[in-house]
Parts: structure tokens; C-alpha cells; sequence
């Protein structure tokens, strides 16, 4: 443990060498020295309370644009008898003029329209959900849950940060410029030849390059200091399930993203320098451009919902004070998925690659299908004989299990060759990959949101009306989503700003429940809001959690432990264990198991 | 009773309902190949909804059953069963050995073209498709009322029951040719050929979708001949993400009988029109998306009134309306417009088009001249209108 020892006293220095113990929350000076303190803080803590920040602004503006979407489809557009065009929503709103140098089409609602869905997707990928579990509450987190006082690697921690708002800015300058017409998974030749005359597609590229380096460095930090940090004591399998996660997720970041950044690297040569790579008409290959955008963009898709498994393996124990079932297995899964995770890329292509490629995607793509469904069966045999208390992040986490088996069984028919031709590319896909992407990632996040919110900020928050916002979202959400698989099969295309009359009732119901999920995130919001300002002062482990994160202060102080930590019991030995912070009174460990009791002292 | 029987009553039915399929599907499946795809569809249907029955209903029943009660806390149960793990990653693997297998020879079917199926070219642009028949003509026909926002589309006609295979190419980005009843759709690509075939089942005159052919002479005078005999019409969608008028770049395949067709194609071959209205027909089916004929803008400049008028150029440079007015001045011009587009872009507008070299031949070019001419006031002569 010497090593261990000279690297923190090494933070110590890092961190200032102050000793003050206060929590990381309290304000140190004016509000300048403040700001100046958060901008150029080294704390994992607050580099997390940052970005969770800027994830959820950034999540506010991509469910914007969202609206936008289901808001034009709400009628489709036609020609009506005095030759107007009626049914196009987003071309009257007085806040949008048409983008400069397009005000020439017939349908300018479609260009607003194809800008507003990109906008959405390339905000909700780049911005929202890669980054959203492992930067915001894994950065909080991974040192916490190690007994760590910070990440290995402090000052790239903040790099990282700032590599992220920059890249942002990147991106968000492109819309301020007008938006970005190319879907946000850039597919050539079009990506390189729309809005020929402009710098939008260009800078919304480079975000998005800008943002793979703030993943990759997060992604490398993470998996150093999961090996060098741990507390003593703490073996491999004795960390929590969401450290596993984050492990796994970290080595696909390092790993994949890379490859992303030399394709967009090489989509900006042709579109600038006219270097034929991927349009043919410069004697380049566009499904090439396919190969190697997929080859990221699916191994990516479990960068989204890994740290998403990981926080709902901690939030059902927890609230169900109950071992995880099969924690090895669980564990393994994580790594499984993400090994299978590099050799599935190919089923984005079955309509566009040849008979021999699709055949065997196909089926390695099942392959996925195995170690997701053993975490899903993990984590409801978990429940059985627990003590279940329905807590806001429980409910979230049920929420999770129900919409995340729609999506993940509705990908059977999408791995399957047969069925995919004709749900291929349609609104089966998208409403597949909105019950993986929001109903598992997003739902996660507000599990986990709910769950380590008093910690991170000291305060409870009102569960009554955060489980009917939870509700409120449920609803909705299945109510927007379940219509697009209907629509799909039916036969409604991806990216149209239009349809056909008989898909009208379909597509005016998915408004409707987009208008429900609003009114629920509102109401989040309002809770949260309301619990910063006025929510009552949380107890340092308000559920009865024992993973390391529990046993210090809330919210913590700047060092994260008075001591460091010794691991005495795994993260979910309930049979055992009584929880840090609670009085044995209330948790009565029968007598056969007391002999193995630990009680940890603080 | 053997194991091949066994297995063929359990799931080789292809052409039997399945529960609930009328709910997921709101028309018949079109081709073959399409049944078995519906089938596969269904059966998948109701695999998910079972384990999701099951997996739901343990997890409700869990939570209520185990709810936390004050003073107590859960007892000991294992968290670890090593037969109990191995099974449930075990059983369902060999479901998704089924399920590969099924959907790839389903694939199969729908992706390798039977030797005799008859050939034709689809030729996908931003943002319209145009078939060419085997005898080289293309369909003139278009719905007025659009499937899909407010453009006209073309109708291709095909004979039912016979495998037709279409050798698809693009001359822009990249499409996807989807006939939502034929369940199968096929990237189209701007630089290699790929293959989309079928073989539409045969006209079910019981079937509500079907409609007969009218002895209205004004959409085609050869429909007289077949006035009473059916015909069933199915969307076209493009499903690759193309530009602007995505979402408009649709149509209709008509499956009509044999005769039908022959005698359509054989209809259109030997028509013979004057040079504008050939022009006025590749307008329709290549022009119209991006030019108007009204005077309205587009995503290109009108056609009305462009002979004789002044044009300027985004480089500064321009044409007057002299040079506008000399037939060889203007039709260089056009020619210039339609093959290298890029060389001149009006002011006003982007350098937007590809061009339509291999798309539009010189006597259509002849057509599309002669049809500029006739749109604008300058162009008529003295005895015409």
C-alpha cells in the first residue's frame, strides 16, 4: 500500500495542500474567487457537478429540437386546392427565419425540419449521451467509490472538461450559423456536398472530432485509476457493478474513438481539400465511409448504455437491500458486451452490403443479444426476497427494466436478416434505439440522478412529486415511442417531414406523449430546483448504501475521506452488513448472520 | 412423427396468419418472399412479448411481494446458482440459432433474383426514381395526389406473378428503394449497381385494395382497352437520407396483369410527340423537384420566361437577353446547365445540381429546350397560342 499512500499524498499536494475540510460545496472567498475556483478546480467532484451541468443543458436543447420534429409531423404537408402548401408547422414560426442561401425551396419546412433532427440527434450522441453517466455522475463517483481522493490523473480530468465545452462550442456555433442539414451520422456523399458554400457542416464535424478526444481522455483516466486507486482491500470483485461498467465502457472509449476521429478527420480533407476518400465522384467509396463510421458508432452504443447497467446494478441493490444475483456474472457481461461490441458494426449496413458480409453480422449481432438479456434476468432475480422500497430512483430503475426489454427483444427482429429489410432504416429502428438510448440511458441517469443526488448536493429532494414527474415520463415516453414501431412496420420511413394520410392518427398520438414527456422533465426540474433551494438536509446515506461512496460525509469534503478507507465487506453484503451512517436498531441483522456482522465505525 | 415434421408444424408455415398480425400490418403482404417476412415478423412478435410477459410479471410480482416492511430486513437468499445462470444463457442462445437461421434464409429468398426474372434499370436522383423498361421506354404516367407531400409521382407498372429484378444506380448521394409492401427495401448507390428483385403475387380481385382500371381515356386512351381489370398500387419510398425534398422522393409501383403491361410499354414505345412534349415528360419526371414553371422559386431557378431574358451569374458574369434570344446561344446554355451545371450558377441561387449526363440524351435535351421555349413568352412563334 506504500504506492498507494505516496500517490495520494502526491493529490494532496495537487489540491493545494490546504487541509480544510469543509464540504467540496462550500464557497471559499467571493463569488469571484468562487468561479475562479470551480473554472480551475482539479476536484472530480466538482468537474462532475460541471459537466452534469452541461449535460443537462445540452439534453434541454436536444429535446428541443426534438419537439421541433414531432411538432412538424403533427400534420403531413400537402397541396391544398388553391395550390398552398398546408401542414408545415415549423416554416410559420416567427422565431426561425429560413436559412440564409436556402430560401428558395418549395417546402421550406422540410429544411428547417431536416436541420431540427439533426440538431437533435447530433446534440442527444455527441453531447448528451456518451458523455452523460461516465462524465457526469461516473467522475463524481469512481474516485469515491475506490476510496480514492481523486481521479490518477487530476489536471487531465479538467482537460477533458474543457475539451468537452469546446467542442460544444463548436457545435453550437454551427446552429447559431444555421444548422446542419446531414443527419447527425454525416453519410457521404451528401455530408460533403450539401450546403457547399458554407462552414456549418465543417464546424459541427470538427465538435463532434473535438468531443471523441474529451471521451477518450475521460476513458483513459477512468481505467488508470480503477487499476492504480482502489482502496486496501478492495479487490476486482470487490468493487461495485458501476465501477465494472465504467471499466468496461473506458476501454471501448480508448479504443473505438480513435476512429471516429480519423474519419470525421478525413470527411473534413474531401468536403475542404476535395480529396477523394468517400464520394465517388472523387473516385471514393461512401460505404466505406459506412465502415468506418459504424465501426465507432456501434461500439459507441455501449458506451451510452453501459454506465447505464452499471447504475441500475447499484440502484436495485440498494434500494432492495439485497445482494446483486450473480455479481461475477454481471461483471463479465459488461466486459462481454463490450468485446462483442467491436464486431457487430456491420449490421447498420445489411441494406447496403453484400449477401456474405450481412449473413455473418447477423450473426454475430445475436451474440449481443446473450450476456444483455443475463443482466436483465440478473437484476430481477436480485429483487426476489428483498425488502423493496419504491424510492424515486427504484421506480426509475423499474422504468429502466420495462422500457429497456422493449428495446432491447425489439432488436431481434432487426438482427434477424429477413425482418430487417423491411424495418431497416424506418421508425421501428428509431423507436428500437429510443427505448435502448432514453428508456435505458436516460432513465438510468435520473435513477442514478435520483439516487446520488443527496449526496452530491446534501439535500433531499421531494419524492412525492419527483415519482409523479417519473410517472409523468413513463407515460409518455411509451406513449411518443410504442406508436413508431406500429409506424414502422406500417411502413413510415426515417427523416421524411411528411407521410402518408393513413399513418396521420400514428404520428399525431407520438406528439401528443412528446408533450407528456415534456410536462414530466419539467417537473423534475422543478424538484430539483426546489431541492437545491429549499429541500431539507439529507443524512450521510439516506438509502443504506455500503459502497464506499456512503461511508463519508454528505456532501463530501474536498478530500472525500477524513481517513483513507479500509474494505471490510463487498458493496452488497446486506445479509451481513449494517449500512454506514445507520443505527443497528434499524437494521435488524438476524441472529445466525450477526456473527459475521461488521459494523463500520466512523 | 420425425423431427423435420416436428419442426415444420411448429414454424415453417409461411403463409399462415399469425394472431394479431392485422394490428402490426395494415395491408398484404406483397411478393413471395414478403409472406415469409410477415410470418418471421409475427413469430418474433409474439417470442418478445412472452419473455417480456413473464420477465415483467416476475418483477411486479417481486416488488409487491417483497416490499420493504418496517423492522425487518430481507432475509438470506443466494445470490449465486451456477445451473440456474448456465440455463438461462444457454436456452435462449439456441432461440437465436432459430432465429438467424430463419431470418437469413428469408433474407435469401428476398435477396438473390431468381435466372429469369425479366430486367430493368432504376435510376434514383435528388430527388425523384425513373424506371426503364426492357424495350428502353419509361412510364409517363403520374398520380396527381401525392403519397407523400405536395409533388407529383411516377407510377411504374409491373406484371404480377413474374420475378422482375431491378439493377438500381444513382447519379447523386445515396438512396434506398423501399416498396413497404414488398418488405424489402436496397441501398442505391452513385457508384456500383445493386439489385433489388421481386415477383408480386398475383391480383386478388377479393382483396379491398384492388381497384380496376376505368375506361377514363383522358389518363391514358389505351385504358379504354383494359377498362374492368385489376390493378393494386403500392408506395415507393426513399429510405436513405437524401437532402431537402427527402421526404417527397416517392411513388407507385402498379401491379397489373401481363397483358397490361406489355401492351403499356409497347403503348409508350411507339408513341411519337413533338419535341416539347418530350420535353415537357422528362421535366416531369426529372425536373420538377427543383423547377417550377410558374415563375415561383425553387431550389433552382423557373423555367417560365427563360428564353429572352437576361440571366446574371454568381461569378459576375451574365448573359443578355440577346444572347438569351439566339436559338444556339440559349440552347448552349442549356446544354451547358443540364451536363456541367456547376459551370454557371444563378445569382440568387446554390450550386445545388448534378449533372444529368447519362440521364437526359440529346433528343430530350432537344425536348427540354424546345419546351423552355414554349414556356416563355419570347419563345412562342407567331402562329402558336
Amino acid at each position: 500500500m506504500t504506492t498507494l499512500d505516496s500517490k495520494t499524498h502526491g493529490l494532496d499536494h495537487a489540491h493545494g495542500g490546504h487541509h480544510d475540510e469543509g464540504s467540496y460545496l462550500t464557497p471559499r472567498g467571493g463569488w469571484i474567487s468562487t468561479v475562479i475556483q470551480w473554472a480551475t478546480t482539479i476536484d472530480h467532484k466538482k468537474i462532475g457537478v460541471m459537466y452534469l451541468t452541461a449535460i443537462l443543458f445540452m439534453f434541454f436543447l436536444g429535446g428541443v429540437a426534438a419537439l421541433a420534429v414531432r411538432f412538424e409531423l403533427f400534420t403531413p404537408v400537402r397541396l391544398d386546392a388553391n395550390g398552398n402548401v398546408t401542414g408545415q408547422w415549423l416554416a410559420h414560426l416567427p422565431l426561425v427565419g429560413n436559412v440564409e442561401g436556402e430560401t428558395q425551396n418549395v417546402n421550406p419546412g422540410n429544411n428547417l425540419y431536416n436541420r431540427a433532427f439533426t440538431l437533435h440527434g447530433a446534440i442527444m450522441v455527441f453531447m448528451v449521451l456518451v458523455p452523460s453517466i461516465p462524465a457526469s455522475l461516473g467522475t463524481f463517483l469512481l474516485p469515491l467509490m475506490l476510496g480514492a481522493k481523486d481521479v490518477a490523473f487530476p489536471r487531465l480530468n479538467l482537460l477533458s472538461w474543457y475539451i468537452y465545452l469546446f467542442g460544444s462550442i463548436f457545435a453550437v456555433l454551427s446552429v447559431l450559423m444555421g444548422g446542419v442539414d446531414t443527419g447527425w451520422t454525416f453519410y457521404t456523399p451528401y455530408s460533403t456536398t450539401t450546403d457547399a458554400d458554407s462552414w456549418r457542416v465543417v464546424l459541427m464535424i470538427l465538435g463532434a472530432f473535438i468531443l471523441g478526444f474529451s471521451s477518450i481522455l475521460t476513458g483513459l483516466n477512468f481505467v488508470v485509476t480503477i487499476h492504480k486507486l482502489r482502496a486496501p482491500g478492495q479487490g476486482w470483485f470487490d468493487m461495485p457493478l458501476f465501477v465494472w461498467a465504467i471499466y468496461s465502457t473506458s476501454i471501448i472509449q480508448v479504443l473505438a474513438t480513435p476512429v471516429i476521429g480519423i474519419t470525421l478527420l478525413l470527411l473534413t480533407f474531401e468536403r475542404v481539400f476535395h480529396v477523394g476518400i468517400f464520394d465517388p465522384a472523387l473516385g471514393g467509396d461512401p460505404v466505406l465511409y459506412q465502415h468506418f463510421f459504424w465501426f465507432y458508432s456501434h461500439p459507441v452504443v455501449y458506451v451510452m448504455i453501459l454506465p447505464a447497467f452499471g447504475v441500475i446494478s447499484e440502484v436495485i441493490p440498494v434500494h432492495a437491500h439485497k445482494k446483486i444475483f450473480g455479481y461475477r456474472a454481471v461483471a463479465f457481461a459488461s466486459l462481454g458486451v463490450a468485446a462483442v461490441s467491436f464486431i457487430v458494426w456491420g449490421h447498420h449496413m445489411f441494406v447496403s452490403e453484400g449477401e456474405l458480409a450481412a449473413t455473418v453480422f447477423s450473426a454475430l449481432t445475436f451474440l449481443v443479444a446473450i450476456p444483455t438479456a443475463v443482466k436483465v434476468f440478473n437484476w430481477i432475480a436480485t429483487l426476489y426476497k428483498g425488502s423493496i422500497a419504491l424510492t424515486t430512483p427504484m421506480l426509475y430503475a423499474l422504468i429502466f427494466l420495462f422500457l429497456f426489454t422493449i428495446g432491447g427483444l425489439t432488436g431481434l427482429p432487426l438482427g434477424t436478416l429477413s425482418t430487417d429489410m423491411h424495418l431497416h432504416d424506418g421508425y421501428f429502428v428509431v423507436a428500437h434505439f429510443h427505448y435502448v438510448m432514453m428508456g435505458g440511458t436516460i432513465m438510468a441517469l435520473m435513477a442514478g440522478l435520483h439516487h446520488w443526488w443527496p449526496k452530491m448536493f446534501g439535500k433531499m429532494y421531494n419524492s412525492f412529486w419527483a415519482n409523479i414527474g417519473a410517472i409523468l415520463v413513463f407515460i409518455g415516453f411509451n406513449v411518443t415511442f410504442f406508436t413508431q414501431f406500429i409506424l414502422g412496420v406500417k411502413g413510415m420511413p426515417r427523416r421524411y417531414a411528411t407521410y402518408v394520410d393513413e399513418l396521420t392518427i400514428y404520428h399525431q398520438i407520438s406528439t401528443f406523449g412528446s408533450v407528456l414527456l415534456l410536462i414530466g422533465f419539467l417537473v423534475h426540474l422543478f424538484v430539483f430546483v426546489h431541492s437545491l433551494v429549499a429541500g431539507r438536509q439529507a443524512t450521510q446515506n439516506p438509502w443504506g448504501g455500503l459502497s464506499l461512496e456512503w461511508e463519508t460525509e454528505t456532501p463530501p469534503i474536498e478530500h472525500n475521506f477524513h481517513h483513507e478507507p479500509v474494505v471490510k465487506h463487498g458493496p452488497y453484503d446486506y445479509e451481513t452488513t449494517v449500512p454506514p451512517g445507520w443505527d443497528p436498531k434499524d437494521y435488524p441483522i438476524p441472529h445466525a448472520a450477526r456473527s459475521h456482522a461488521v459494523v463500520v465505525k466512523h | 412423427m420425425n423431427l423435420t415434421s416436428l419442426y415444420t408444424l411448429a414454424f415453417d408455415k409461411p403463409a399462415a396468419k399469425l394472431p394479431a398480425h392485422d394490428l402490426w400490418f395494415s395491408d398484404h403482404a406483397a411478393t413471395t418472399a414478403a409472406t415469409h417476412t410477415d410470418w418471421m415478423f409475427m413469430w418474433l412478435f409474439w417470442f418478445c412479448t412472452a419473455w417480456f410477459v413473464v420477465l415483467m410479471g416476475l418483477m411486479v410480482y417481486f416488488v409487491v411481494r417483497y416490499r420493504r416492511r418496517p423492522g425487518q430486513i430481507a432475509p438470506y437468499s443466494p445470490s449465486h446458482n451456477t445451473m440456474l445462470e448456465v440455463a438461462w444463457t444457454v436456452l435462449p442462445s439456441l432461440t437465436l440459432v432459430f432465429m438467424f437461421f430463419e431470418g437469413f434464409k428469408g433474407y435469401a429468398d428476398a435477396a438473390v433474383a431468381p435466372g429469369n426474372a425479366i430486367e430493368m434499370q432504376l435510376k434514383a436522383k435528388k430527388w425523384s426514381w425513373s424506371l426503364i423498361y426492357p424495350n428502353g421506354t419509361e412510364s409517363p404516367e403520374q398520380v396527381t395526389t401525392s403519397p407523400a407531400g405536395p409533388v407529383k409521382v411516377p407510377v411504374f407498372y409491373v406484371p404480377e406473378g413474374t420475378p422482375i429484378k431491378f439493377r438500381m444506380s444513382s447519379s447523386d448521394v445515396m438512396h434506398s428503394f423501399w416498396v413497404p409492401a414488398f418488405r424489402v427495401k436496397f441501398d442505391v448507390f452513385p457508384n456500383r449497381y445493386t439489385t433489388y428483385w421481386f415477383k408480386a403475387t398475383n391480383l386478388d380481385t377479393t382483396d379491398p385494395a384492388t381497384k380496376t382500371f376505368s375506361a377514363d381515356e383522358k389518363v391514358d386512351p389505351i385504358n379504354v382497352k383494359f377498362a374492368g381489370r385489376p390493378y393494386i398500387d403500392h408506395y415507393i419510398f426513399c429510405a436513405e437520407y437524401c437532402g431537402d425534398q427527402h421526404s417527397e422522393m416517392a411513388g407507385i409501383v402498379r401491379v397489373v396483369p401481363m397483358d397490361v403491361y406489355l401492351a403499356k410499354i409497347e403503348a409508350w414505345a411507339s408513341e411519337s410527340l413533338e419535341p416539347w412534349q418530350i420535353g415537357e415528360r422528362v421535366y416531369q419526371q426529372q425536373c420538377i423537384a427543383c423547377h417550377s414553371i410558374d415563375g415561383k422559386a425553387n431550389t433552382g431557378p423557373t423555367w417560365k420566361d427563360l428564353f429572352g431574358h437576361e440571366v446574371e451569374f454568381t461569378d459576375g458574369t451574365s448573359l443578355s437577353a440577346a444572347d438569351m434570344s439566339d436559338d444556339t446561344k440559349f440552347a448552349n446554355y442549356i446544354r451547358e446547365s443540364v451536363y456541367m451545371p456547376s459551370k454557371k450558377i444563378v445569382k440568387g441561387y446554390q450550386n445545388q445540381m448534378n449533372t444529368f449526363m447519362g440521364m437526359v440524351n440529346e433528343k430530350q435535351l432537344d425536348g427540354v429546350i424546345a419546351y423552355m421555349k414554349r414556356l416563355s413568352e419570347k419563345g412562342q412563334p407567331a402562329d402558336k397560342k
